[in-house]
């Protein structure tokens, strides 16, 4: 049976994807933009878990230095890649505001249907 | 004609996943045991000499700043060029100064 | 956007931001021994000089916030991260010199002066996140585009 972190991050990327193809508000194609990073970094993140067969994993991060010596972490490489995709994230949503924001002065709709004259 | 594109994509999206997440033939969920040793050895050098080299408790911060330092460089300067760029983008321009 | 949000609302902003100010303080420097790090901990202070801008309106912020200021914070937070990364240039580009060789930040680990240049990252990278999502939220709320 396939896990059920691997069914939630398919649901958000058919979610993203079904609103970035068939809406025609400026805004909602963002917002679409940020539900699809969402679901890759869930997908992403659900690859480090590691099954064992008498305890439960852990987090990477030894609390007390001599307690945790040997028992099983979880992988602590795909966490570090996810967060520098995070910031990645909020950087292409800055800039895409920035650009609607410049869009409605010029044109006076969030329509991408009426956005076709290209002027200079 | 949309709507056979969009229940095209639909089909796409599903197919891949039911062929990515099998347990049989695709990527294994959770590795464990012998294979958590056989595919993940960078994982385990990582979380047992993390503590001895870097000198920090926390695994994942002294992935980010010591053992991949290069990328955190790389995301600093994408995070100054887009904010730089937004910010220049909402100024005033030269054709309507009051 | 430019009047405040009545007194109930304006009440609790003036409780609650220095409480989250320095909660984002603590997730900042003590980023090497539990979860949390450089840009946690500056999307943490950032979420309050947010709630400055909604809870008192754009007059009341406009006051208080001078540009240059916080463009010069970014451009340092960045130069000392660099900085950082090329003391022990004579061995290796990313060399952990400060804990090799002994000094102030070598001390045992789980402590608060342990990992090398970590904290001095943690503190340059939080310092660079503030104050670019500040600016920018500060850049989209005072932009005109009617003349009334």
């Amino acid at each position: 049976m396939i896990p059920l972190q691997f069914i939630t991050a398919f649901l958000m990327l058919f979610m993203g994807f079904y609103a970035f193809l068939y809406k025609r508000n400026l805004l909602k194609l963002i917002l679409a933009l940020d539900v699809i990073d969402s679901g890759i970094h869930l997908l992403l993140i659900s690859f480090g878990y590691r099954l064992e067969d008498g305890t439960l994993p852990t987090a990477p991060i030894y609390t007390g230095y001599e307690t945790l010596k040997g028992t099983p972490m979880v992988g602590p490489i795909p966490q570090a890649l996810v967060l520098t995709s995070i910031v990645i994230g909020v950087c292409v949503l800055a800039l895409a505001t920035a650009l609607t924001i410049n869009a409605y002065r010029h044109y006076g709709s969030l329509d991408i249907n009426k956005l076709r004259r290209l002027r200079g | 004609m949309k709507r056979t594109f969009g229940a095209l994509a639909l089909l796409f999206i599903l197919g891949v996943l039911l062929i990515v997440a099998h347990p049989n033939y695709g990527l294994k969920f959770g590795l464990g045991g012998k294979e958590w040793q056989g595919y993940r050895y960078t994982d385990q050098y990582y979380i047992e000499h993390g503590i001895e080299e870097v000198g920090g408790t926390n695994i994942v911060t002294d992935i980010v700043f010591d053992y991949r330092g290069y990328d955190t460089i790389g995301e600093a300067t994408v995070l100054f060029t887009a904010i730089a760029g937004a910010v220049a983008l909402l100024r005033r321009w030269r054709e309507d100064y009051e | 956007m430019s009047e405040d949000m009545g007194l109930i609302v304006k009440t609790m902003a003036r409780a609650t931001i220095p409480l989250i100010g320095i909660f984002g303080a603590y997730v900042i420097a003590h980023g090497h021994i539990t979860p949390g790090g450089g840009f946690q901990g500056g999307a943490t202070i950032a979420g309050a000089g947010v709630l400055f801008l909604i809870a008192f309106g754009l007059r009341e912020a406009e006051e208080h916030y001078n540009h240059k200021l916080y463009s010069v914070l970014e451009g340092l937070g960045g130069l000392t991260f660099l900085g950082a990364s090329m003391l022990g240039l004579s061995v290796a580009f990313f060399y952990n010199v400060l804990w090799h060789k002994g000094g102030v930040f070598a001390g045992e680990p789980g402590t608060l002066l342990s990992a090398g240049y970590l904290p001095i990252m943690n503190l340059a990278v939080g310092l660079k996140v503030f104050t670019g999502l500040v600016s920018a939220m500060m850049a989209i709320s005072l932009y005109r585009r009617w003349k009334e």
